[in-house]
């Protein structure tokens, strides 16, 4: 056999055979890595909303997507928001629950993050972040509070803590919950968010 | 060529003699970027260590076959395919790790080491030589990683693991889990390596 010939069969044997190995570990891990991503998002939902005893979407775009979640006697305890945007370095996707007249926030989770470990990473931090997020009333977009506090009792209603240090991480994420808020207060208005109208069909 | 070394040595030299991180300086990138906590540190050694053991063993079975013009080529396929394998694994089985090392894993097909070893040892010796020779390597590599973010994960988040290890009097210094801190605890243990090595050459000669 000639050198070229030689060389194009070598590739294309490799090739070959290279591929069909991915091929048949892409299909063996696919659903594997499909189910991690919905169980992820389902413990987030329960940590957002945690009555949450069965939960289902409800509604879809491309800015976000909308979770109903419903306690053991069907009644709906909230709405999980699962959405994401532009944080200080990378996209921030960070899910949140709230009451089902959209006026309280339940909780808050950061689900992706690729923040400065260390300072802006601190947005996944239950006792410098998220802890502050518990209850606020969303009804207007809400704030940011700097300096920081050291207990939510000390925030106004629609005030949520900044981290010491990483202003711009807390701007963000505060942005992106802000933006969700007055989209999900829209769909609701457009009466896309009502269990009835998903029950009848 | 040079002398064929004993199988022992075959193993150790990647221990310390030729050591990828300390002594050759190879695979700078993720010894760098993923060594902020030691289970990041260690899940990419056994990651590298997966790819570069299955690539040296491929490579060094089909070396006649592999025409030489197109060697690097045929070696960054066989690399691309284990490393793809290895990514697709954890992200399947280990998704929180998978998610640390974020794009880490996929750049392991250029890892200098890896390519590096099949170009210098795989492609011209026998299957028993290389793959001792690559589990020598991977050895050292997880070694270096284990150090390197065992230092930083103590001193930047005063934990092991992920367990609490120094009293609540330490103060954790961020700069150790950001990149500056990647390069000075590397640089203070080249300089450390050099000069044991330079310690044992005087007092051999």
């Amino acid at each position: 056999m000639s050198l070229s010939a030689r060389m194009i069969v070598v590739l294309t044997v490799v090739g070959l055979i290279s591929g069909s190995l991915l091929a048949v570990v892409g299909l063996l891990t696919k659903e594997r890595i499909e189910m991690n991503r919905q169980q992820e998002i389902q413990t987030a939902i329960n940590e957002v909303i945690p009555s949450t005893k069965t939960s289902h979407k409800i509604y879809e775009d491309e800015t976000l997507t909308v979770y109903e979640s419903l306690d053991e006697n069907k009644n709906n305890v909230g709405f999980a928001v699962y959405t994401s945007g532009t944080g200080f370095q990378d996209i921030i996707t960070l899910m949140y629950g709230v009451d089902p007249s959209v006026s309280k926030i339940k909780n808050l989770t950061i689900l992706d993050q690729k923040e400065t470990p260390g300072l802006g990473a601190k947005i996944t931090d239950e006792k410098s972040f998220l802890r502050f997020w518990e209850g606020r009333n969303c009804e207007k977009p809400l704030s940011l509070r700097k300096p920081a506090v050291d207990s939510p009792e000390k925030l106004a209603p629609s005030e949520v803590n900044a981290i010491t240090g990483a202003t711009i991480s807390s701007e963000k994420v505060l942005e992106i919950v802000n933006l969700s808020l007055q989209r999900l207060k829209q769909i609701k208005q457009g009466g896309k968010l009502s269990s009835e109208e998903k029950n009848a069909t | 060529m040079p002398p064929k070394k004993s199988i022992g040595a075959e193993y150790l030299k990647g221990l310390w003699d030729e050591n990828p991180v300390f002594r050759q300086l190879l695979g700078m990138c993720p010894t760098l970027a993923v060594t902020n906590a030691v289970i990041n540190g260690i899940a990419m050694g056994l990651a590298t260590a997966f790819v570069l053991i299955l690539s040296s063993l491929v490579v060094s079975s089909i070396k006649k076959l592999i025409p030489n013009q197109v060697r690097i080529a045929t070696f960054i396929v066989i690399i691309a395919s284990f490393v793809t394998i290895a990514d697709r694994f954890l992200a399947a089985f280990f998704p929180p790790i998978s998610k640390a090392l974020g794009p880490y894993v996929p750049l392991i097909v250029v890892n200098c080491i890896i390519l590096g070893r099949q170009e210098a040892f795989s492609s011209k010796n026998s299957v028993g030589r290389s793959l001792l020779d690559a589990f020598g390597m991977s050895t050292g590599f997880i070694l270096a990683l284990l150090i390197l973010s065992s230092i930083r994960e103590i001193l930047g988040s005063g934990t092991f693991l992920g367990f609490q290890v120094m009293g609540s009097w330490f103060k954790p210094w961020v700069i150790m889990i950001l990149p500056a801190g990647a390069f000075i605890t590397l640089g203070v243990l080249l300089g450390i390596a050099i000069l044991i090595e330079s310690k044992t050459k005087t007092r051999s000669t």
